[in-house]
């Protein structure tokens, strides 16, 4: 881990037109700055509406800013034009949706596989890690199933392979475990935790549930409620590896989770 | 009406959610094959009801379906039947081929350019609304009394149908897969391929099935009008004797082909289409 960030958001804003061309605009977003360094997991956690979606898909570029910008090591993107957009950033910012967008005429082999298909790399060898990232999720035995033939748990894992399978430098991750019940969620938070270690990737990871927040991150940022801005910045001075069902007892935890919730209103 | 097919597998999985689904396809294939008897119950009342109009009012009017069904088989013996059934089926098919094609391919090429699309939407609604059977004279008057004329008027039938219903599926598509699909590296030619058109697919099967009955449909017209083969120029023929006999077996056959046409559309649609879930299927295959 370098202490050079790794992607930098400079003042970047959001606002939708006023009504009627009038200059009451809303902003759902008003300057916010933060860095992430390389290898960082970064949670980031904000009331519902508080533009962490709209965050996120600017950060990935399929959405435009009405300002700012986006550095990637030392490279800018510009935001507010959307022919210049370039989604993904030429395949170095991954994205893990709140859906998980699974092509439903693909089975799950043919999902996990279509990053590499798209980027021309489908190899033996990509082949074979795609297999061993399947497994390691626990969705061996499933890869000719069709997404409507897998439960939320499945597809959530499958989502999660595919982008895990073409190895972004950055994965932003937008509530990836909302929808499932806390046992599912649980377990894929573990796994998670486990796939990180093997690559120690730089995760943007944005989540409504601060317990989640803490287990998982390095660091963790708190939003407020629209216009979003940054009210709160914690290390999370648990070591890892750690224990997610354990974590709880944790000494620091129940610091860290008053801390934060004060924060999040 | 075909029998749902059941997932693969589906029993050996421990989650609850696919044990429902286990339960439900099995419900469908006793719920399919009790439509199936329901279906036989109705033919047979509607032939009783035939057979007693035809005492009631005299076969000169409504014919008989023992009278039907010897001809029938008397027809496909001597190769008569079959012969001109198999002339309008030819002009069905090659027109169905040539109207369905460009129409499936043309609001996907477009995708891109939704002012040309804009502009071509009055041409394609009034060729839509028009009456195509009406331009039956004026084809023939093009293309002869051939097949040719019959093959036009057919796609052009079909054409119409199946691009506004290919169009709706474009116009359909989920914006958020093709954002996906982009941060993934993916292009504009790989998001046509992969997404917009497998998107697109069952659309056009919707109109693919509409358009199937019409394809057959309008070759009997355009038969009708003039043509000296084909099951429309035996229902002409027959109208021309007095034979009505004749007429309700050329009609008994146009009948057959439109099932051998649905049959078909059928077995392509489930082969291109089994990613969909079961009771998709199921629920096409009852409409």
């Amino acid at each position: 881990m370098t202490d050079a960030p790794l992607l930098e958001i400079r003042d970047l804003s959001k606002h939708f037109a006023g009504r009627a061309g009038r200059d009451n605009a809303t902003f759902v977003i008003r300057d916010l700055s933060f860095s992430v360094r390389d290898g960082e997991f970064l949670t980031i956690i904000g009331p519902s509406g508080s533009g962490k979606t709209t965050l996120l898909n600017m950060i990935a570029q399929i959405d435009v800013a009405s300002s700012g910008e986006v550095r990637f090591q030392n490279e800018v993107a510009p935001l507010t034009d959307a022919k210049a957009l370039r989604p993904g950033l030429s395949c170095r910012i991954g994205y893990v949706t709140q859906e998980d967008n699974l092509l439903p005429w693909r089975t799950t082999i043919q999902n996990v596989l279509f990053p590499l298909e798209v980027q021309g790399r489908l190899t033996p060898e990509t082949r074979e890690h795609a297999q061993v990232l399947i497994r390691t999720v626990g969705l061996g035995g499933f890869e000719n199933h069709y997404p409507h033939e897998l439960s939320g748990g499945m597809r959530k894992r499958a989502s999660l392979i595919r982008t895990l399978v073409y190895d972004p430098p950055v994965i932003l991750m937008d509530e990836p475990f909302g929808a499932l019940d806390a046992q599912t969620r649980t377990q894929l938070q573990e796994d998670l935790l486990r796939l990180w270690n093997l690559g120690r990737k730089t995760i943007i990871f944005v989540t409504h549930d601060i317990g989640e927040a803490i287990a998982l991150g390095d660091r963790t940022l708190v939003l407020s409620r629209a216009p979003a801005q940054i009210i709160g910045d914690h290390a999370i001075t648990i070591p890892r590896p750690r224990d997610i069902r354990g974590i709880m007892t944790h000494p620091d935890f129940g610091a860290l989770y008053q801390r934060i919730r004060e924060q999040v209103q | 009406m075909p029998e749902p097919p059941i997932g693969v597998g589906m029993s050996s999985l421990d989650e609850s959610r696919h044990n429902d689904a286990g339960s439900l396809n099995q419900n469908s294939v006793v719920g399919a094959l009790k439509a199936h008897r329901d279906q036989i119950l109705v033919f047979v009342i509607l032939i009783v009801i035939w057979q007693l109009l035809s005492w009631r009012l005299g076969v000169y009017w409504v014919s008989s379906p023992w009278g039907v069904l010897s001809r029938f088989v008397a027809g496909i013996l001597d190769g008569d039947l079959l012969i001109n059934a198999g002339y309008t089926f030819t002009e069905a098919i090659s027109g169905f081929l040539l109207g369905a094609i460009p129409a499936a391919l043309l609001p996907l090429a477009l995708r891109k350019y939704p002012m040309t699309t804009a502009i071509l939407d009055p041409v394609m609604v009034g060729g839509y609304g028009a009456p195509k059977l009406a331009l039956a004279p004026l084809f023939i008057l093009w293309f002869g009394i051939g097949i040719e004329s019959k093959v036009a008027l057919v796609a052009i039938t079909v054409f119409f149908i199946v691009y506004f219903s290919t169009l709706s599926g474009v116009r359909a598509l989920d914006t958020k897969l093709v954002q996906m699909a982009q941060v993934m590296g993916a292009n504009e030619r790989d998001v046509a391929r992969h997404i917009v058109f497998p998107g697109a697919v069952p659309y056009i099967f919707t109109g693919l099935r509409i358009a199937m009955p019409y394809s057959i449909g309008g070759a009997v017209i355009a038969e009708l009008l003039s043509a000296n083969r084909g099951l429309g120029y035996l229902v002409q023929l027959g109208a021309m004797n007095f034979d009505t006999t004749g007429i309700f077996t050329a009609l008994a056959a146009v009948t057959c082909i439109v099932a051998l046409g649905n049959w078909g559309v059928d077995i392509v649609e489930r082969r291109l289409l089994r990613w969909r879930p079961v009771a998709d299927v199921a629920m096409q295959a009852g409409t």
